[in-house]
């Protein structure tokens, strides 16, 4: 159908730029400007890919690319990428988030920089290739390929106790992915038996789910695997001390992309693919989440740190994500899809302030901070606009997703709705505090502290627009994921594929 | 005639005794006199079963151990001799600069 | 007419974008001069939306905002009588107090972010006044709750008036939680969140049902009025500028949960169980609140406490069944308690920054205009007899009477105990303040007051003084409010009471109050000081405690399973599972690390080892 392979290009340009930057490695300059011109590149050509009609394909698909070349036939294993609203969606998100994390990283990121910047790029590979894949082994592939460069990331520009939270990232990663690996495989081996086809093929799986017992176990080794990663109480420890210590970019991608690709790995493969364990499954994955609005922002509350503050108010907007996930209908997975968007841009903007802080600081702990607004307005009217639009005030996007998840919600179960809408009360305490902590008190008289750069107002302005625009007319957003997402649940397991 | 089942438990009796003569002692030197002994060992099943089924191959084959036991000594006491002069030790264990992170 | 609308919306928005973009840039008359333009600009349009739309409801939609499937959260306006007066009141209370702040904050360092709040508060008061969907309703609401939160926090260099924002959000956000069920609920259950759509099916509503709305709706208004159990917001938030003050709690913010309670009338009228909640509600705020008002030394606190109260007669007013009143008397609190609260401004600006009544004194002879403009609020607050609070009050005292049964004569009783305080503690505020002192103890003002800052009062002091003509319960042009309410459901114009019993209720309530301000006048005049030591002063000035009861019930608890959920949970219990799990791991590790210990013995061993198991599992092969 097109005669360039699209995907297959959105996936390999960061790479390829990153491994450009071996020629420059040393020199901070030439890395950042080589590095932002694949990131705006990549971010072009995923702009471009709004335009592709959504096409109806025959069989009602909604898929608006497709790639399907053979890879290792013999084991069932194709190289087989599909392109929807929804995966596109996301990869824009990457794309965006990528040149916001170059742009943070310009005058910050003085060692090693080429490596540096290969990382970014080479995550930016991992996660778009996740987004993309059709093929379990390929997602499985691109899953761990994702928490690689992030280890390194961590571990090398980090703060304080930066070599403890990668290692704790990558063993709680990893081992959960094991359980991963072993579900796919044993849906491998039951889709085979059953069938007589052994492949990996996604559409195939959808196409003939294996039996009852086959598909509990599985459904349990990829809970686990997911629940890992979005995070869901209680297996979430390894995201406050990784967010806290990771370099400001470095947090960015963990909350703004990382996280997502657990939501999304439900979404897209754990449910439709499992449908007689998903009845159970969303049960627990509804009652994890609501606990975890809780759990977190009540947490969230008590802490001295900021960026771990902000990192335990990611663990409760993903809750609200996986309350959608957890009801499957329309307008909850709308909302849930739609807060996957409104959490990277939102609590992305915050790590930029609490980086912003630190770096002006000199500290994360909130003790230290207060009286920030007289020093700094420009800087705290950014702070306070994104603190609103965390807490969910209408006009601003959080509102939306938020809505739209508890209003679906409550078609479906009543009680977990009216305890969604309390929890968002919970959210008032943290964010509040947050706030008055750092902006208001008396003013501390701090000696040279500048206001904005002209770059990092491009960056947050950008944002502001962002969430502003998609609070007010979330209309575009929601036309693109509607058609998947309907397709998703409405037939329930089935996910109707099209090759154009 | 020898019985074979004589000569087996022989050859079995003589093995153990080089195997623990390998296990029990911590000397490089007795290590290799019962690495010796498995062989001599061996080479006696060996010459029982070539007897037994009145088949030279056996007797041949005792000839290719032999050769290789000679080989394999004249080596190992030439690396036992370099080990010694190296650590002033011949206990095996004292031999680890290979081993893990211990 | 879309057309004036959408001016009247856009025009506040506008000028707060502007300002909020380029206001270092304008300097501070052009900060202030767009601003008040805004807002002027924006009475211009309600007044003439009022004018052309003729009685006559305008439905219309600005904005499509979310739609999936059949789930629409659309901008609709839905233009009444009730939208377009109380678009009006909003609008110009909102430019008197704008041009009013042009004068108080004109020294004041954070001008254009003062300016830049205000014009979006308005915006979102807006917004609430005209929305039909309840979404669009929502964004108002809570968007007033954040103008709210930052105004009151203003001087935010005081860590006490941050922390008073704070509460006003928090307590707001409370209220909200029945918002976002309303909102669920009339979804599922209606398929439609606009006002008109929803009243319409009201008649319709099972007895659950309609109770369970009612309840939530309830719980919402009171969060954002103030109201009991909710009320403990509104005294703290006197942290606030005096303008602030006058317009969000007085005139606007406040009065924004009675609104949403007239607009969906019908709604709880489908439930006789909320209607009673509701005037019970309201009547024990209004009393509960005039007793507070009677100890309290701050005069902002006074004038809060007394807010609360009347909002509670707004209350009673819906509970009993009565919508015109409860509008009648919103729209004459906001007249005169706008007044009252920029008065106070002036004299607590003019004596720097003093707050207590009795380090005031004599302020009338210093101050005359400001004296007078607050004795003509203290005047209609106190339902002084022909003047505008007089009928509205009345009007509420008389449909709590005639509704069946017992309990609402126990409101009517509460609601009139309350207003024979009301006089009680306005005047105590007045004499002791204003009212002459011994010659020697009286206080100077040490800042002049702009001559601007008192005369655009007038303007208020005048509406406040001719409110009553809008309803009058006899003589020409009588019940013109309730007539002009006529397309708003669930309005009566009359109550059903024989004229000799009205007569005889407002002749009680006058001798009532005219004996309650004589008290007054005997009991304060020339008063200096209040010992304080009296423990039913303590308690009433602490309002009974409500606030220390609310803080230790809710606010420490919380707290402390916040750290708790923290410290022993998170970091201790969780955490260190998977730390130990870890740790467990380092240590079969380690232990099986030294069977590759680079020993040969061990190596040699284990080759032997492994040589006798396999022998041994070929003998069992062989044999088995």
């Amino acid at each position: 159908m097109f005669p360039m392979p699209l995907l297959s290009l959105l996936i390999l340009l960061p790479l390829a730029g990153g491994a450009s930057l071996a020629f420059c490695a040393r020199r901070m300059a030439a890395c950042r400007v080589v590095a932002l011109a694949v990131s705006l590149l990549e971010l072009i050509l995923a702009v471009s890919l709004l335009m592709l009609p959504q096409t109806q394909a025959a069989g009602g698909g909604h898929w608006l690319l497709w790639e399907d070349h053979a890879w290792l036939p013999a084991l069932g294993m194709r190289y087989t990428l599909g392109l929807d609203g929804v995966s596109l969606l996301l990869v824009l998100l990457t794309a965006l988030l990528q040149v916001i994390c170059v742009l943070i990283s310009w005058e910050r990121i003085t060692e090693r920089p080429g490596l540096y910047y290969f990382l970014l790029l080479l995550m930016q590979t991992g996660v778009n290739g996740l987004f993309l894949a059709q093929d379990l082994f390929l997602f499985y592939l691109f899953w761990e390929l994702q928490i690689v460069p992030m280890f390194f990331l961590v571990g090398i520009w980090g703060h304080e106790r930066r070599v403890q939270a990668s290692l704790k990232l990558v063993l709680f990663t990893f081992g959960s992915s094991l359980l991963l690996l072993v579900g796919i495989l044993g849906l491998y081996a039951a889709h085979g038996a059953q069938s007589g086809q052994y492949t990996f093929s996604l559409a195939s799986m959808l196409a003939a789910p294996p039996s009852a017992p086959v598909q509990f176990w599985v459904m349990a080794a990829f809970l686990v695997g997911f629940a890992v990663k979005v995070p869901l109480v209680p297996l979430h420890t390894w995201l406050p001390e990784a967010h806290t210590q990771a370099p400001t970019a470095g947090s960015v991608l963990l909350a703004g992309v990382l996280l997502k690709t657990g939501a999304y790995a439900v979404f897209r493969v754990a449910l439709p693919l499992l449908p007689l364990a998903a009845g159970g499954a969303t049960t627990l994955i509804m009652v994890l989440a609501l606990v975890g609005i809780f759990y977190a922002a009540w947490v969230a509350r008590a802490q001295e740190d900021l960026k771990r503050l902000v990192a335990y108010s990611s663990i409760a907007h993903l809750g609200v994500v996986m309350l959608g996930l957890g009801i499957w209908n329309l307008l909850s997975v709308s909302g849930a899809v739609l807060q996957m968007l409104n959490h990277g841009l939102s609590t992305s903007a915050l790590f930029i302030l609490a980086g912003m802080l630190q770096d002006r600081l000199g500290t994360r702990r909130l003790v230290e901070m207060g009286g920030l607004w007289k020093q700094m307005p420009v800087l705290s009217a950014f702070f306070l606009f994104f603190a609103m639009a965390s807490l969910g005030l209408p006009g601003l996007n959080n509102f939306v997703g938020e809505l739209l998840v508890l209003v679906g919600a409550y078609q479906a179960h009543s009680l977990a709705a009216a305890a969604g809408f309390i929890g968002l009360a919970w959210g008032v305490m943290y964010v509040l505090r947050m706030v008055q902590a750092t902006l208001f008190g008396p003013d501390r008289e701090r000696e040279g502290l500048r206001d904005v750069s002209a770059r990092e107002a491009l960056v947050l302005g950008g944002l502001a627009i962002l969430v502003l625009f998609i609070g007010l007319h979330p209309g575009p957003v929601l036309d693109l994921i509607e058609g998947p997402v309907a397709a998703a649940v409405g037939d329930g397991a089935r996910l109707a594929l099209a090759t154009p | 005639m020898v019985p074979l089942e004589h000569v087996l438990v022989l050859a079995s009796l003589l093995f153990l005794v080089g195997a623990a003569c390998v296990v029990a002692r911590r000397n490089l030197l007795m290590i290799i006199i019962g690495v010796e002994v498995m062989l001599n060992a061996a080479g006696l099943a060996l010459v029982g079963g070539s007897l037994y089924w009145r088949n030279l191959d056996g007797q041949a084959l005792v000839v290719f151990i032999l050769a290789v036991a000679a080989a394999e000594v004249s080596v190992g006491l030439a690396l036992v001799v370099l080990a010694h002069r190296r650590r002033r030790s011949l206990n095996p264990d004292d031999f680890k600069m290979l081993g893990g992170s211990r | 007419m879309k057309g004036l609308v959408l001016i009247m919306l856009l025009a506040p928005l506008a000028g707060a974008a502007l300002n909020a973009l380029a206001g270092s840039r304008l300097g501070r008359n052009g900060v202030r001069a767009s601003a008040c333009a805004a807002v002027l600009i924006a009475l211009a349009a309600a007044a003439g939306a009022l004018i052309l739309s003729h009685g006559r409801i305008q439905d219309f939609t600005l904005w499509s905002w979310i739609k999936v499937g059949s789930f629409q959260a659309a901008m609709d306006v839905h233009y009444d009588s009730l939208a377009g007066l109380m678009a009006m009141m909003v609008t110009f209370v909102g430019s008197v107090i704008h041009l009013y702040s042009a004068s108080f904050m004109r020294e004041d360092q954070g001008l254009v972010r003062y300016y830049v709040y205000l014009n979006l508060f308005t915006f979102f008061m807006l917004v609430v006044t005209l929305a039909d969907n309840l979404a669009f309703l929502y964004l108002g609401w809570e968007g007033m709750g954040f103008c709210s939160y930052a105004l009151i926090g203003f001087w935010y260099g005081d860590n006490e008036k941050a922390s008073a924002g704070r509460k006003a959000f928090l307590y707001t956000r409370i209220g909200d939680i029945a918002f976002g069920v309303v909102l669920a609920l009339c979804f599922v259950w209606f398929d439609d969140l606009t006002i008109t759509g929803i009243n319409a099916q009201a008649a319709g509503l099972s007895h659950g049902a309609a109770l369970a709305l009612g309840l939530l709706l309830f719980w919402a208004a009171a969060g954002k009025s103030a109201q009991l159990p909710l009320s403990v917001w509104l005294p703290d938030a006197m942290a606030g500028p005096s303008p602030v003050s006058a317009l969000i709690h007085a005139a606007t913010m406040v009065t924004a949960g009675v609104y949403l309670l007239m607009r969906l009338f019908p709604v709880l009228q489908a439930s006789p169980e909320v209607m009673w909640l509701l005037a019970a509600v309201g009547a024990l705020t209004a009393l509960w609140a005039a007793l507070a008002a009677l100890a309290q030394r701050d005069i902002k606190r006074v004038l809060a406490y007394s807010t609360l109260s009347q909002v509670g007669y707004m209350f009673l007013a819906v509970g009993a069944s009565d919508i015109v009143a409860g509008m009648f008397h919103l729209l004459s609190h906001a007249f005169f308690k706008s007044l009252l609260f920029l008065a106070a401004g002036c004299v607590i600006q003019a004596l720097d920054e003093e707050h207590d009544i009795f380090r005031m004194g004599g302020l009338q002879r210093k101050m005359p205009q400001v004296g007078m403009l607050f004795f003509i609020g203290a005047l209609c607050l106190s339902a002084f007899p022909l003047l505008g609070g007089f009928f509205s009050k009345d009007r509420i005292l008389l449909a709590a009477f005639l509704e069946p049964g017992l309990s609402y004569k126990l409101f009517w009783a509460a609601g009139f105990l309350a207003a024979l305080l009301t006089p009680l503690y306005t005047f105590r505020a007045y004499f002791v303040a204003f009212g002459p002192r011994k010659a020697g103890s009286e206080v100077k003002p040490s800042r002049g007051t702009p001559r601007f800052m008192t005369a655009v009062l007038w303007p208020l002091a005048l509406l406040a003084l001719m409110d009553g003509l809008l309803n009058l319960p006899m003589g020409p042009g009588k019940h013109w409010l309730a007539r002009f309410f006529s397309n708003v459901p669930g309005a009566r114009i009359e109550l059903p009471a024989s004229g000799g019993m009205e007569l005889a209720m407002a002749l009680v309530s006058a001798v009532g109050v005219l004996a309650a301000l004589g008290l007054a006048v005997w009991l304060y005049r020339g008063r200096a000081a209040e010992s304080a030591e009296k423990g039913w002063r303590q308690a009433l000035a602490q309002a009974l405690y409500l606030d220390r009861l609310q803080l230790s019930l809710l606010v420490r608890p919380y707290r402390a399973v916040s750290n708790f959920l923290w410290r022993e949970v998170d970091d201790g219990g969780l955490d260190l599972g998977f730390t130990t799990l870890a740790q467990g791991l380092g240590i079969v590790s380690r232990g099986w690390a030294a069977w590759s210990g680079g020993r040969l013995t061990v190596y040699l061993f284990s080759v032997l080892l492994a040589l006798a198991a396999v022998v041994v599992l070929l003998t069992f092969a062989w044999f088995a």
